[in-house]
């Protein structure tokens, strides 16, 4: 917690050291979050939707996976950027002498709180959302608290994925894209899917946990699957960290 | 130096630079591969949503929404994914980091202008990108997606690509050239990033925007990045209300890119005016 | 005849460049406070320095760490205006005509590489090959000469990436002279190489040299200039503090001569006159500093002889890293040469 406080300290001293970028990146990421459900305001706005799901349910899905995303933003996505250009560089040696385990180091030392903006922006569109739905009960945050952290989890093991699959695909800046295109099934109800697709996204590679499930729970549509859909998540962060680890043995010191 | 004499010596430093740029980026082989599963991928999400919303329009009687068809919008999006494979570049980014990290200087120690070597760079990428991402995924699309991807008027259609090839680079530089003023200039580009993906039309087509931000957007440059040879390779254009030939649409996207490039000009110079100043 | 009277090819008078800056805190405190108020605060990086560069001459320029020789350097190469005073390099005025200056120089920015990171350096030669317009005969016959000088084989054609860094830094020197520039500038060449390397690439420069090319070479690296440089230019707080060749420059401290003394048995309280004891490794081996320039070395025998019995003793020159130490740590008075 300590070493956890110090990285904090020093990553928010960091940002505030180039005013200008750090106002503009705030702004910028919070604002970015009220023009991400804006496709769906279009359809809805042409006189459609999707099917049994009002704008502001659907908004609502957007909201929680938004709201993981700034988390993922803070805490995990430096991940990705130090551990690519660190062994693009042949650098990824200075974080393996450091006394601690270097998965650990990596997320500690890569915070970026900028993206509190993004968890800002989220529960502004949250907010909105829960305001023209059903009234929430205890029992349906008590479930969507529960599934939001596994879709935390989730976004935390996507990231370290990424980082991991950069010891293979040294220097490629466009890992993220890849996996962005993966997560950009977990934005939508699941039910415009087809049966395959939902289940790569709950089980395979459970992204629907990101933002569908919670905010199914907190709608009170939550059901058997969003029970189930716990234990792939779980699964899905033992087996991220492992391939981490893993990966770390692969590491050559000369980028690639 | 006569002007034949500077256009072929030009034409050899962009075909050496181009040449020297692919070899670079076929070293990263996995960066195009990236394109070949990222297109089709957000092309299969599109499909559903899409295929979901005008289930629900025909559930009430609609077939079409702001006038297009679900078939229509299968077509956009395809093309768009296609034509950014032809078009994007990281002119930007690059600049941006030529100048954070000192190495601009070994620019302006060489007699050349570094636009010129920039674009020079772009071109060879998109060659390689052509061969790697355009071709591969345009085969997807059109054998295993089967969507009807030919232009009805592949002429107007190839030079709105070519003119939205200069469009993407100029705008691109233009942004880059933030970084001589600003030490981290990331936030100028994730600007420009956030309303180019939601003004250019990558995320929605252009109509479904209110009457009124349509004939605002009408006369701002993002549509002319992916909207404009988007909409030509449909084979018709509209947007606010107006409905242009094809002939003209692309010659107002003609004269966008000319004043890009003057803006882009008139940015670079002042560019170095502070570079001279301060320094690397 | 000195090379800056045989015909100046660089000239330079009271150059002077200002930087404003902001003063940004160390604690947290001091951090969070100046992102609501900054103090601004101006840096002289180079005041009023005046020098003549001869043609076909190599010049050392050399000063401490922020003393403001690259600042210097990077007005001399175009790349950054002067605040006031003037620059004249082979005729032109460097940071005007900008493209057709740098046709004629030549530069090597230690940090900064022009070489591509994934292909191989021949890639980058026919690159700027390109950029320079240089015919393709000429190109040949300079590129084959200058990696026959550097012994370079097939390195040339292995990616930069895999490349040891002595081995990229010939790289660097071929991109910066393919073109045949007529002035070359060296920003720390050497930095960072192995000895071999380093002969190797001060055996280049001497033989660029002796074909014509005029080098001004800053570096840390003493050896670079005791080899190389003909004139030495030192700059400290951005201002000239010496002016001359290296004669001169040992000259500075007087005739000092280092003489090391083995003694036969142990001297307590030992003092030599017009000497000074400056280091003792042990009982028996003492260090001492003597200026002949005012006791002339048989006086200065005669004084340790009659003093004490010694076993072995050494007289040598002042080493170039204390004189250049001494003209840093006495700042900026400006020394003759």
């Amino acid at each position: 917690m300590a070493i956890f406080g110090e990285c904090f300290r020093i990553s928010l001293s960091t940002a505030m050291a180039y005013r200008a970028n750090f106002i503009m990146v705030m702004t910028i990421l919070f604002f970015s979050n009220t023009l991400f459900p804006l496709v769906t305001i279009l359809i809805y706005g042409s006189g459609s939707g999707f099917p049994g799901w009002t704008f502001y349910e659907v908004l609502l899905i957007q909201a929680v996976f938004t709201i993981s995303s700034g988390i993922g933003e803070v805490f995990f996505n430096g991940l990705f950027w130090n551990t690519n250009f660190a062994i693009r560089d042949g650098l990824f040696e200075v974080s393996l002498l450091k006394p601690v385990n270097a998965l650990f180091w990596g997320v500690v030392s890569s915070i970026q709180p900028t993206g509190i903006s993004v968890v800002l922006g989220g529960v502004a569109m949250a907010a909105v959302a829960l305001a023209h739905t059903a009234p929430l009960t205890v029992a349906s945050v008590s479930m969507a608290a529960l599934l939001f952290l596994c879709g935390v989890s989730v976004t935390f093991s996507v990231t370290c994925f990424m980082s991991a699959i950069s010891f293979k695909w040294v220097g490629n800046s466009r890992i993220p894209e890849m996996f962005g295109s993966i997560l950009d099934f977990a934005k939508y109800p699941q039910d415009v899917f087809p049966l395959a697709v939902r289940g790569f996204t709950t089980i395979v590679m459970p992204v629907a946990m990101i933002g569908y499930y919670p905010a199914a729970a907190l709608l009170g549509r939550a059901d058997g699957a969003s029970f189930v859909a716990i234990v792939p998540c779980a699964i899905f962060s033992v087996f991220a960290i492992w391939f981490y680890q893993k990966m770390i043995h692969r590491y050559e010191g000369v980028g690639g | 130096m006569r002007p034949v004499e500077a256009i072929v010596r030009r034409l050899r430093i962009l075909r050496a630079v181009a040449f020297v740029t692919y070899k670079e980026w076929s070293a990263y082989r996995t960066h195009s591969m990236v394109s070949i599963i990222v297109g089709p991928l957000y092309f299969v999400v599109q499909y559903f949503i899409w295929n979901a919303v005008y289930g629900n329009a025909a559930a009430h009687g609609d077939t079409a929404l702001h006038g297009m068809e679900f078939s229509q919008m299968l077509v956009y999006f395809g093309v768009n994914a296609l034509i950014g494979y032809l078009t994007m570049d990281f002119a930007d980014w690059n600049l941006q980091m030529l100048v954070g990290t000192g190495k601009y200087l070994t620019f302006a120690l060489r007699p050349i202008h570094h636009r010129f070597f920039a674009f020079s760079q772009k071109v060879g990428h998109r060659i390689l990108g052509f061969f790697f991402e355009f071709v591969p995924c345009l085969l997807i699309f059109l054998f295993l997606f089967r969507v009807p991807l030919v232009p009805p008027q592949p002429l107007w259609a190839a030079l709105s690509i070519g003119l939205s090839f200069l469009m993407t680079f100029f705008v691109n530089y233009c942004i880059g050239l933030s970084a001589f003023w600003f030490v981290r200039a990331s936030g100028i580009r994730s600007v420009y990033t956030i309303l180019n993906s939601v003004f250019s039309g990558a995320l929605i087509p252009l109509v479904f925007f209110p009457e009124t931000v349509q004939r605002i957007l009408f006369f701002l440059p993002f549509q002319y990045i992916l909207y404009v040879p988007a909409m030509v390779c449909t084979g018709s254009y509209r947007l606010g209300g107006i409905s242009l030939s094809l002939a003209r649409i692309v010659g107002l996207q003609a004269l966008a890119v000319a004043a890009a490039a003057l803006l882009s000009e008139a940015l670079y110079r002042a560019a170095m005016r502070r570079f001279t100043g301060v320094g690397a | 005849m000195t090379d800056a009277a045989r015909g100046s090819c660089i000239r330079v008078r009271d150059l002077t460049k200002t930087y404003e800056t902001y003063k940004r805190g160390s604690t947290f405190a001091e951090t969070v406070r100046s992102f609501f108020r900054r103090e601004r605060i101006e840096v002289k990086a180079v005041d009023g320095i005046s020098f003549d560069v001869g043609e076909g001459g190599i010049t050392g320029l050399l000063g401490p760490n922020g003393a403001g020789k690259s600042t210097t350097v990077k007005m001399l190469t175009g790349t950054l205006f002067p605040t006031s005073g003037e620059i004249e390099v082979m005729g032109y005025v460097p940071f005007r005509n900008r493209a057709r200056y740098v046709r004629q120089i030549g530069a090597v920015f230690g940090q900064k590489s022009q070489l591509i990171w994934d292909i191989p350096p021949s890639d980058s030669f026919m690159m700027n090959r390109a950029i320079y317009g240089i015919p393709k005969g000429e190109y040949d016959k300079r590129l084959g000469m200058m990696c026959e000088l550097f012994e370079l084989g097939e390195i040339v054609n292995k990616p930069t990436r895999v490349l040891s860094l002595g081995e990229r830094m010939k790289c660097e020197f071929i991109m910066a002279m393919l073109h045949n520039p007529k002035v070359v500038f060296l920003d720390e060449p050497t930095i960072g190489l192995d000895v071999i390397a380093k002969q190797r690439i001060r055996d280049f420069i001497r033989e660029m040299n002796a074909l014509g090319t005029t080098f001004v070479l800053t570096t840390h690296d003493l050896e670079d200039v005791e080899q190389l440089a003909r004139q030495v230019v030192i700059i400290n707080h951005g201002q000239k503090v010496f002016d001359g060749d290296l004669s001169a420059l040992r000259k500075t401290l007087g005739d000092k001569k280092i003489i090391r003394l083995t003694l036969a048995k142990p001297a307590e309280g030992l003092e030599i006159p017009n000497a000074v004891i400056t280091g003792r490794d042990s009982e028996l081996e003492l260090t001492l500093e003597a200026d002949v320039s005012k006791t002339p070395v048989s006086a200065l025998l005669k004084n340790i002889s009659s003093r004490c019995e010694f076993t072995d003793i050494s007289i040598k020159e002042l080493p170039m890293e204390t004189v250049i130490t001494r003209i840093y740590q006495d700042g900026s008075a400006p020394i003759r040469g």
